[in-house]
C-alpha cells in the first residue's frame, strides 16, 4: 500500500518534469518566428520571386533528372553571419545519357529559333490576351526601360509549344506561376505592346 | 575638445528611447563629462518631460535653423547638474522643418564645447530617423525581448550598417523580466543578442519606478537605490570606457534549484 503511494508520487512527478521538458517554450517559439521573418526581411527576395526562381531551377534540373517538381523545396536559411540556400528535391530517377543530350539539343535548337526571330517580325507577333495592359500604366513605364534593351525574344516563344505537359504560364512559357501571381515577362511583353503602339 | 555624438534609436515606438536617452545623458553627467541632449522628435517632444524641464523651454531647435536665436541661447540647463543641458524639439512643427544638413552642422558646433551630445530619434525609419543619425558617429539601438521590438531593431540596424558615418552601434536592452524568462516566457538576453548578433551596451530590467520618476521628471538614474537606475549608470560608464559586468538578473531561487536537482535525478535513471 505505502510503495504504490511513493511509487505513483515519483510518476507524477515525472510526468510534470517531463511535460515541462516536452512543450516548446513560449520563448522558442518567439526566437524560430524571429529567425524566419528576419530572413526574409534580410533579403530583397519577394515571396514571387522565390517562386519564379523555384520555377526556373525546375525546368534547369529537369534536363538532368526526372523530379517530384511538386515536391521542391527551396529555402533561405541563416547559420550566424552566413546565409544559405537550401534546395531539397527528391529525385526520381536520373535521366539517361540520351535523354539528356536530347534536352539540350531541343534547348539549343530553341535558342536558335530565337536568334533567327530576333531579326524578323517582332511587331506582328502580338499576344491576345493583355486587357491588363492599359490598367497599369505605372508599370508600364517601369518596364518600358527593360524592354528596349530585351528586344522581344519572349514573345516569340509563345507559338512554340516545347512543354506541352507541364502546367505553365500561359504569358511566357517558361514560369510555373499560378494564376495570382502576375508572370513578370508578360509584364515585360505588355511594355513591348505600349511602345509599337507608340512607334506605329 | 571633440565630442562624441551617439544617436539613441529604436525603430518599434514604445521600447524606451527616450527615458534612456535623458537616463543615459544624466548619468554621463553625473559622471563629470559635459553633455547635450537634443530631441529630433520634432512634433511630439517628450524629452522635456522626462528631465522636468518643460517649463523652462524659451527657445527649440527650430529656432536655431531658423536663425531666430543662437544655438546657446537655446540649450536649457538641467536643474540640478549644471554639466546638462537640452536642445528642445518643436512641439508645433513637423519633422521637415529640419534638414540632415541643419542638424549635421548643429552637432558639429556643440562637439567643440560638450563631451557628449546624445541625439533623442524619433521612432520609425523616415526622415525624422534619417535627420536624427545625420550627425552621428555612433549608435545605441533600444529594443526590449518581444518579438515585434527585435524586428524593428533589425531593421534599424540594417540602416545603420549601410551608413558609412556611424562606426559603431549597440544594443540596449529594456524592460527585461527575469521572472518571464526563468519561466521560458520571454526571450533571454541571450536569445536577443544571438538574434540580432549585435553587441551589447546595457540591460535594463523592467522597473515600476521608471513611471514614478518619468512622473516626477526626474530620471530614475538619480536614484541609486533602484536596480534600473543602477543598470542605467553601468550603461553610461560602459560609454565611457570603462568595463563592467552585466548585472545578473537571473538568480537563481530555491524553486529553481529544486527543479534542477530533480533533473539531474531523472538524467541518471532514463
Amino acid at each position: 500500500m505505502r510503495e504504490n503511494i511513493f511509487a505513483e508520487l515519483y510518476n507524477k512527478l515525472l510526468g510534470f518534469f517531463r511535460q515541462a521538458e516536452e512543450e516548446e517554450s513560449a520563448k522558442d517559439v518567439a526566437c524560430n518566428r524571429l529567425r524566419v521573418v528576419l530572413m526574409q526581411d534580410r533579403t530583397n527576395l519577394t515571396p514571387q520571386l522565390l517562386e519564379r526562381m523555384r520555377g526556373e531551377l525546375v525546368e534547369l534540373l529537369s534536363k538532368y533528372l526526372e523530379m517530384d517538381k511538386e515536391a521542391l523545396e527551396l529555402n533561405l536559411d541563416q547559420e550566424g553571419e552566413q546565409m544559405a540556400l537550401m534546395l531539397s528535391i527528391p529525385v526520381i530517377r536520373a535521366k539517361d545519357e540520351a535523354e539528356i543530350e536530347k534536352a539540350l539539343a531541343e534547348e539549343e535548337a530553341k535558342e536558335d529559333a530565337e536568334e533567327i526571330d530576333e531579326t524578323g517580325e517582332s511587331e506582328e507577333v502580338q499576344p491576345q490576351d493583355f486587357e491588363k495592359t492599359d490598367e497599369n500604366p505605372a508599370e508600364d513605364s517601369d518596364t518600358d526601360d527593360v524592354a528596349e534593351e530585351k528586344p522581344a525574344e519572349k514573345v516569340e516563344e509563345k507559338p512554340v509549344k516545347k512543354f506541352p505537359d507541364k502546367e505553365i504560364c500561359g504569358d511566357c512559357r517558361e514560369c510555373e506561376l499560378s494564376d495570382d501571381i502576375e508572370c513578370e515577362k508578360k509584364q515585360q511583353s505588355s511594355g513591348i505592346k505600349k511602345q509599337t503602339k507608340k512607334g506605329s | 575638445m571633440s565630442g562624441r555624438v551617439i544617436v539613441i534609436t529604436s525603430g518599434k515606438g514604445g521600447v524606451g528611447k527616450t527615458t534612456a536617452s535623458a537616463n543615459i545623458g544624466t548619468a554621463l553627467a553625473k559622471l563629470g563629462n559635459k553633455v547635450v541632449m537634443i530631441d529630433t522628435d520634432l512634433g511630439l517632444r517628450n524629452l522635456d518631460l522626462l528631465l522636468g524641464l518643460e517649463n523652462r523651454i524659451v527657445y527649440t531647435i527650430v529656432d536655431v535653423v531658423e536663425e531666430r536665436c543662437k544655438l546657446k541661447q537655446a540649450l536649457v540647463k538641467d536643474k540640478k547638474n549644471p554639466n546638462l543641458c537640452l536642445l528642445a524639439a518643436a512641439q508645433t512643427r513637423d519633422k521637415s522643418a529640419v534638414t540632415e544638413e541643419q542638424l549635421k552642422d548643429i552637432c558639429e558646433k556643440l562637439k567643440k564645447d560638450y563631451d557628449y551630445i546624445l541625439v533623442d530619434c524619433p521612432a520609425g525609419i523616415e526622415q525624422g530617423f534619417q535627420n536624427a543619425v545625420a550627425g552621428a558617429t555612433e549608435a545605441i539601438v533600444v529594443t526590449t525581448p518581444e518579438m515585434s521590438a527585435v524586428r524593428d531593431a533589425d531593421r534599424i540596424i540594417g540602416l545603420l550598417e549601410a551608413k558609412e558615418e556611424i562606426e559603431s552601434y549597440r544594443l540596449l536592452l529594456n524592460r527585461v523580466r527575469p521572472n518571464l524568462i526563468k519561466s521560458k516566457d520571454m526571450m533571454s538576453v541571450d536569445d536577443v543578442v544571438e538574434i540580432l548578433s549585435a553587441d551589447l551596451i546595457g540591460i535594463i530590467p523592467e522597473d515600476t519606478g521608471i513611471i514614478t520618476s518619468t512622473n516626477k521628471g526626474e530620471p530614475i538614474v538619480n536614484d541609486e537605490k533602484s536596480l534600473a537606475g543602477r543598470a542605467y549608470m553601468n550603461v553610461a560608464r560602459r560609454i565611457t570606457g570603462e568595463e563592467i559586468e552585466f548585472m545578473n538578473l537571473e538568480e537563481t531561487s530555491m524553486v529553481a534549484k529544486v527543479k534542477k536537482f530533480f533533473k539531474g535525478l531523472m538524467g541518471k535513471e532514463n
